[in-house]
């Protein structure tokens, strides 16, 4: 398998099919990223997208390491420019995230449950958490593509974490 | 303090969601216009590039006939800008037209490529 490194060193060169290499290695990452950060499932394919056109005409400016953690800022940064053209009366309402369970879910699998949970996390424990645990961003790699202090990051995760972790065994018990 | 390791099945799980969205079309709807904007860039920058070299090629012998014949006043004392270097310039603003335009577009795609 190619590394991403040299892939995107050929893409910057303007060889599409590199670029499609890495699109087919990331899609999974960058759209599960999206679909659990958007509040709207129809826009999370938009985001994607919109991160994928950026990454390419952006690709000149990969200087190095992980590929990923560098896509999954763009798809990051293309989700608060999303949200920010939302209208105000669907933004996230921190105050009403203990969202209960719908019981009809317990037979969809623990996937299903998971993506669940973790759409009742407090936005910024949600958005630490995806980067970090769903998307596998080190700490310090998604403090600097959030621009929070990482500490805030390290606490978010733990939390979060702490309470994916509560939801899924209570959800697995009942 | 939490690392990276304490959460690997949670991890796992999601990463199996991740597998799930792998998607062909996807792949097309991304790089169908990324294909389009390939094919239509090196033609804009080498034809807008030819145009250039073009009017500058045309103008090149004119405007070496005009400072070779200007260079020993240039080089005696400072005068006022000669009017016949502009005539020269002027006589022909379709070309130039075709210059500054050719300059313009290649600066508009690079500021594009680099935003």
């Amino acid at each position: 398998m190619k590394p991403d490194y040299d892939l995107a060193r050929e893409a910057a060169s303007g060889q599409e099919a590199a670029y499609e290499v890495l699109v087919r290695r990331y899609q999974g990452t960058v759209r599960g990223l999206a679909h659990r950060l958007a509040l709207n499932p129809a826009e999370a394919d938009d985001v994607a997208q919109a991160a994928f056109f950026t990454a390419w005409r952006k690709i000149g400016s990969f200087r190095g390491g992980s590929f990923k953690a560098w896509l999954c800022t763009i798809a990051y940064r293309e989700f608060l420019q999303a949200r920010r053209k939302q209208k105000p009366e669907i933004e996230f309402d921190e105050s009403a995230h203990i969202i209960s369970f719908d019981t009809s879910a317990a037979a969809l699998g623990d996937q299903l449950d998971l993506e669940r949970a973790l759409k009742t996390l407090p936005e910024n424990q949600r958005i630490c958490v995806v980067l970090c645990v769903a998307s596998g961003l080190s700490h310090s790699e998604a403090a600097a593509a959030t621009g929070f202090p990482l500490g805030t990051v390290k606490s978010h995760v733990n939390r979060g974490v702490e309470t994916l972790r509560k939801r899924l065994a209570t959800h697995n018990v009942a | 303090m939490q690392t990276d390791e304490q959460y690997d099945d949670l991890t796992a799980l999601f990463a199996e969601t991740d597998e799930a969205l792998q998607n062909d079309v996807f792949v097309k709807q991304v790089m169908q216009p990324i294909r389009k904007r390939v094919r239509w860039r090196a033609p804009l920058l080498f034809g807008a590039g030819g145009i250039g070299v073009g009017a500058a090629v045309s103008q090149a012998s004119g405007l070496i006939d005009v400072i070779s014949a200007r260079t020993p006043t240039v080089e005696v004392t400072l005068q006022p800008v000669d009017v016949t270097l502009y005539e020269t310039i002027m006589a022909q603003p379709m070309w130039v037209a075709a210059a500054a335009m050719s300059v313009l577009s290649c600066a508009a795609i690079i500021a594009a490529e680099r935003a």
